[in-house]
């Protein structure tokens, strides 16, 4: 091949794009086992960045009790758990 | 300018070597080439990581909802999209071949590569009655002998050519260059020039080879 850009004349034919375009495109594809494979996100919450830390999910309203009483006692959140730790495991381990 | 998609849903049959060897070779013509590495495993990204030719542009992490809006982006006024993609049967193998202007399937000879294959030219048939259009699309017998024609390779290409599919020509033959410039980057005629690659292959004759390929793609673009 030359080093002349005889690339310049080619030209790209014409696709529309539409949301409907690439549904049928997708149809076409699911009917012969071409399948969206995009790997799935792990679920759940992650742990926190910062402390590595797993959130457990709770009510909103447990977890607005939690909070409350937390800056009634003047700790954070965080501490009050380690102190609901101590007492199950008090009651219920030891 | 033209899109060009590598498609097959197996893996290791030739599609980022031949969308490598596209993208140097027409880089070489001047040609503004934008390569998209849509490949879970990287080999283009990789190839890219040790430099890559002038004029050749490379886009990686490319997913199945970014597939189109990434193609239409990159094409432009004298700019070539080079897709290479991954070798499992997917949404975004699909949505990608609805966007090109030559679709290439890359196969070894042998029987599994070619039933694997035509599923691919099986998909594409299938979105030109989709979408009412024709897709141009070709296979490239890769990985083959230097010396002989193997037997297989011929009853090959007698089925594809019955079946009025369009085979390129040259093959791509099986050269230690054609797997050394993942390792080394850039392209054949750098490893040419350059007494450190020690490529352990004929470079001088996977760079014709290349050449000859690249002016039988061009062939069917214009």
């Amino acid at each position: 091949m030359s080093g002349s850009n005889r690339l310049a004349g080619l030209k790209a034919r014409p696709k529309d794009t539409t949301v409907e375009e690439v549904r049928r495109v997708d149809e076409v594809g699911e009917a012969r086992g071409f399948l969206d494979r995009t790997p799935r996100k792990k679920p759940g919450r992650k742990p926190s960045p910062r402390t590595y830390q797993l959130h457990p999910k709770i009510f909103p309203e447990v977890g607005e009790a939690i909070a409350a009483e937390a800056e009634r006692l003047g700790v954070t959140q965080g501490q009050l758990v380690e102190k609901m730790w101590d007492l199950y495991k008090s009651s219920h381990i030891d | 300018m033209p899109v060009i998609v590598m498609a097959s849903p197996k893996g290791g049959v030739g599609k980022s070597t031949c969308a490598v060897l596209l993208a140097s070779e027409f880089a070489r013509m001047k040609a503004e080439v934008t390569v998209l590495d849509c490949d879970p495993n990287k080999s283009l990204t990789r190839w890219a990581s040790h430099g890559l030719p002038v004029g050749v542009t490379l886009m990686s992490e490319i997913g199945r909802s970014e597939i189109v809006p990434t193609i239409r982006s990159a094409d432009g006024d004298g700019k070539i999209v080079i897709v290479d993609l991954e070798g499992v049967a997917s949404q975004l193998v699909s949505r990608a071949i609805s966007q090109a202007d030559l679709v290439i399937v890359p196969m070894q000879p042998t029987a599994l590569d070619a039933e694997i294959g035509s599923e691919a030219l099986a998909l594409v048939r299938e979105e030109e009655e989709a979408l009412g259009r024709s897709i141009r699309h070709a296979v490239v017998l890769t990985k083959t002998s230097a010396a002989v024609k193997s037997r297989v390779q011929k009853e090959l290409e007698e089925q594809l050519r019955g079946a009025g599919i369009d085979v390129i020509e040259p093959s791509l033959v099986a050269r230690a260059a054609f797997s050394e410039l993942f390792a080394y980057g850039g392209d054949l005629t750098a490893m040419m020039n350059d007494p450190e690659m020690m490529t352990g292959g004929k470079v001088d004759k996977a760079l014709i080879n290349a050449q000859a390929f690249a002016e039988a793609v061009y062939e069917r673009l214009k």
